[in-house]
């Protein structure tokens, strides 16, 4: 292992690096981490045994940090073509800093429950539990998707004239959520399975597709819509209550940790699952659970590569990090915990101070502006990793995630990027596919 | 119960079988259909049942703008008409000539929780002039707390000048129309409609109405409250806050004079759930009223969502469930179609069981049964603690099956011990869930205690007894 202020030096870059990037809308960290590995290298600047806990530092980072860019970057325009979330919706009523302090509030709550976890539960429990339940991830994971597609709840159709044009209404929207899962699917399908990117990015390929997904179609929307810049109300006040704070740490808690045992389930998807069985209701809760559910998420899914007697892959951080080291000793376990905990403590003042001045300065520079400039830089950012066909996968999915919004559906059934093929080689269909499509 | 917790239910149904969890582990998933059949009755009525539901009337208090999506809608003058009346619109027009100017005093009634009367008198000032969009002209009033919103958003108005006004439109004895500069719709139109729906299910033996929600721009809900008092004979519709769709207010109060609606009803009815009807965001709600006996009398009762709970809650579902699954299975030739069929009906039992917990009830023996049987009132569908409960409890069994039918067992302990360390969070969940239901029983009983007894008063004064 390495020396102890190496380790606290690296963790320390390693924070200061997620904070500076993480509130840039559009920007992920393991698309950054990508793009490190891939630009400057790991073992000439960094010694190698070093790059986890940097890791460990910069997603922590970004798993409290993002929340500025999710809160006051994400904006949608009055009229609120779309339906919107509870961020947006508070920053519509000037009240963006509070999101942002319920979010906190649930970052915390997260990283004191994985702390805990990691400690005392996650070593004894897990390993049992994941021995039992793992020959059926397959299983749960359809279970998810089918339950995603059964659940999707028809927001229109209410006020059609007649049984026909009330039944138009309702499955027009339903059908496109699976028309979005089945497009991204297809798209991740021809990426993963075919030589369209090449090879050398191999670790990378799927970025641009997320980023399209995910990143750009959220930036394209903020410059489509043209919002007004709301004054930002920086005052250190929050509307919610300890009930609601318990029970959204709780359910989020339960959700971030389903997605961070389980392969390709997500936070989104954990989210879902944990919503409904916990049954919460409230803007404030949403928030709250949403900060401790990608703190468990993605901190959560990337410590179980630390820990001694499981050492699980989960996540594209993990499997980056672990294709050039992966930690061995159980004082690497408990450097990682401490680590944690550095970081959070760090990006909770950071995220907190840069949300106090992005509420103060709010309406200085248009989200327009900030808009364009991101979707060149990630424009650029999917070149480096994957070259011209990547920026043309990178146009592909942004379309695919503005169709998720016009239809008014959910955005994760852009996960089927993701999911449908995985589903599809797990159950050994993907010669069968491939032929469906005619690509061989 | 919300519709994981069905859903999960039937994965764990599915699990019981040795032979379905064998084919899971290599691979073949057809037994997820346990799953899908579990949440089925719910599928079935909010994706169909839902919108092919008879309408007698619907109240939409504030139409949407067919484009947006969201209230209020705009409209040309000369397409309002009395049916209008109490609705929430926007005009763009040019004022042509301003009728009055000043100020007076209005007198208005507030209602506390309790449903009693207080007049309130105060000072206001108003402005009256008449509006014209090029396709007719209407009267538009604006004072009150209304006037000042309106003097903010305009300042000083002139004749020539040309405004978007929102308002609800108002009917004068005479016929002729008035909009009145207002942010929200004024309830009475609701009331009026439900009172009405009740006297004609009196008559005529069931009225369904459906009660449309108030989107406003910004995804944001106008929220009200729909009172069924029947000691007082009385219909309350109480116009609340703006709220996101989290439920989180957001101000936006209306003021006293138009927060209240109140309409009488002429004929006997009784409420079943001692909470008032919320109404916010998603879709809003359909009631049904339905003449029925209550101690012997004609009395019209209220049944919330008359198209849910029906057949597709009942055990015979099931039946027809379990048999169509063991059919398409035969027919695809899956070996363990007995198992997969005995596991869906179980899955879709199990989701008939759990909201017989709650308040609805269903129709279990239909054709046996013909109408909804009580729910046991555990818990709200909403409960977080009845949902978490069981749905902690169907992924404690879930492991438990899987460890116990995999060999070697992955938790090598026995299969008392390990169901005990499994559920013992649903054994405290449903155990505080049982007391706390214990209030809103009793809640519900005296309820209907007061109503017999209600009706005996009136018998007494009927026959001159007081």
């Amino acid at each position: 292992m390495l020396p102890l202020s190496d380790l606290l030096i690296w963790s320390f870059a390693g924070v200061l690096f997620g904070s500076l990037i993480s509130w840039i809308p559009g920007f992920h960290i393991y698309n950054i981490i990508a793009l490190l590995v891939a630009v400057f290298g790991v073992g000439e600047l960094m010694p190698v045994q070093a790059f986890p806990f940097f890791a460990v530092g910069a997603i922590v980072a970004y798993a409290y940090v993002s929340a500025i860019s999710s809160v006051y970057f994400s904006v949608a325009d009055e009229s609120a073509v779309f339906l919107l979330f509870p961020t947006q919706r508070y920053l519509l009523l000037g009240r963006g800093h509070e999101a942002v302090l319920l979010y906190l509030i649930g970052a915390v709550a997260g990283t004191i429950i994985l702390v805990l976890g990691l400690l005392f539960v996650f070593p004894k429990v897990l390993p049992p539990i994941y021995q039992a339940t793992s020959p059926y991830i397959t299983y749960f994971l359809v279970a998810i998707v089918l339950f995603m597609f059964m659940s999707e709840w028809p927001k229109e159709g209410d006020r059609g004239k007649t049984v026909k044009e009330r039944l138009w209404l309702a499955w027009r929207q339903i059908l496109g959520g699976i028309f979005v899962f089945f497009l991204s699917g297809i798209l991740g399908f021809i990426i993963m399975n075919t030589n369209i990117l090449p090879t050398t990015s191999a670790y990378t390929r799927l970025t641009p597709m997320f980023i399209g997904f995910f990143g750009m179609s959220w930036v394209v929307l903020n410059i489509l819509s043209n919002p007004p810049m709301l004054p930002q109300k920086p005052e250190d006040k929050i509307e919610s209550s300890i009930y609601n704070t318990l029970k959204a740490s709780f359910g989020g808690a339960f959700g971030g940790t389903i997605a961070a045992v389980y392969p390709i389930i997500t936070g989104g998807m954990g989210a879902l699952v944990a919503g409904h069985m916990t049954s919460q209701r409230g803007d404030d809760a949403f928030i709250i659970s949403q900060g401790v559910n990608r703190v468990i998420y993605y901190v959560g899914a990337f410590s179980l590569l630390f820990l001694p007697n499981l050492r699980l892959t989960r996540g594209a951080g993990a499997w980056l990090v672990s294709s050039l080291y992966t930690p061995k000793s159980h004082s690497e376990y408990i450097a990682a915990v401490g680590v944690i905990l550095l970081a959070s403590g760090i990006s909770f003042l950071f995220t907190y101070g840069l949300s106090k001045i992005i509420a103060r300065s709010f309406n200085v520079m248009h989200i327009k502006k900030i808009s364009y400039f991101v979707a060149a830089v990630l424009v650029v950012i999917s070149y480096l990793l994957t070259d011209w066909m990547g920026v043309v996968v990178l146009f592909v999915s942004t379309a695919i995630g503005l169709m998720a919004a016009a239809f008014n559906t959910r955005r994760s059934y852009c996960l089927g990027g993701l999911i449908l093929p995985v589903l599809v080689s797990m159950t050994g269909h993907t010669g069968a596919f491939i032929h469906l499509l005619g690509l061989g | 119960m919300r519709g994981f917790t069905h859903y999960i239910s039937g994965l764990a149904a599915a699990t019981f079988f040795p032979a379905l969890v064998a084919d899971i582990r290599m691979g073949i998933l057809v037994p997820v259909i346990a799953a899908a059949s579990a949440y089925f009755p719910d599928f079935v009525d909010f994706k169909f049942g839902k919108f092919f539901a008879r309408r007698d009337y619907e109240i939409d208090p504030a139409p949407w703008d067919e484009k947006k999506h969201y209230a209020p809608k705009l409209v040309k003058i000369k397409d309002l008409s009395e049916k209008n009346h109490y609705q929430f619109f926007a005009i763009e027009g040019r004022v042509e000539e301003i009728l009055t100017r000043g100020s007076g005093t209005i007198s208005y009634e507030v209602f506390d929780k309790e449903g009693n009367v207080k007049t309130i008198t105060e000072e206001y000032n108003t402005i009256v002039f008449t509006l014209s969009d090029g396709t007719g002209r209407i009267t538009v009033e604006a004072f009150g707390d209304d006037y000042k919103m309106f003097e903010e958003e305009f300042g000083q108005i002139e004749e020539g000048r040309e405004l978007l006004v929102f308002g609800y439109v108002d009917v004068d004895p005479d016929g002729s129309l008035r909009f009145i500069v207002s942010d929200a719709p004024h309830p009475q139109g609701i009331a009026e409609t439900i009172a009405e729906a009740i006297e004609k299910a009196y008559e005529e033996g069931e009225k369904i109405v459906k009660i449309h929600n108030i989107r406003l721009p910004g995804d944001v809900y106008r929220q009200f409250w729909i009172h069924l008092d029947p000691p007082k004979r009385e219909v309350r519709v109480e116009m609340g806050p703006i709220v996101t769709p989290g439920g989180v207010a957001i101000g936006g109060d209306v003021p006293e004079y138009r927060k209240y609606g109140i309409a009488k009803v002429n004929v006997p009815f009784i409420k079943t759930y001692p909470k008032p009807t919320r109404i916010d965001s998603f879709s809003g709600p359909e009631i049904a009223f339905r003449l029925t006996k209550h101690q012997g009398k004609p009395v019209v009762k209220d049944r919330f969502l008359p198209w849910h709970h029906g057949f597709s809650h009942s055990m015979t579902m099931g039946v027809i469930i379990g048999a169509v699954v063991f059919l398409l299975a035969k027919l695809f030739g899956y070996s363990h179609a007995t198992d997969l069929a005995l596991a869906s009906m179980i899955g879709q039992w199990l989701h008939v069981f759990e909201d017989q917990l709650g308040f609805m009830g269903s129709n279990l023996f239909p054709p046996i049964t013909k109408d909804v049987i009580p729910g046991f009132k555990l818990g709200e569908s909403g409960s977080g603690l009845t949902n978490f409960s069981t749905a902690w409890l169907m992924i404690a069994l879930m492991i438990w099956n899987f460890n116990r039918f995999t060999d070697p067992r992955p938790i090598p302990i026995g299969d008392a011990k390990l169901l005990l360390y499994l559920i013992w969070p649903s054994i405290i969940g449903f155990g505080i869930a049982i007391v706390k239901s214990f209030r809103l029983r009793k809640e519900i009983a005296q309820l209907m205690d007061y109503y017999t007894n209600l009706e005996a008063f009136e018998e007494m004064e009927e026959v001159g007894g007081i």
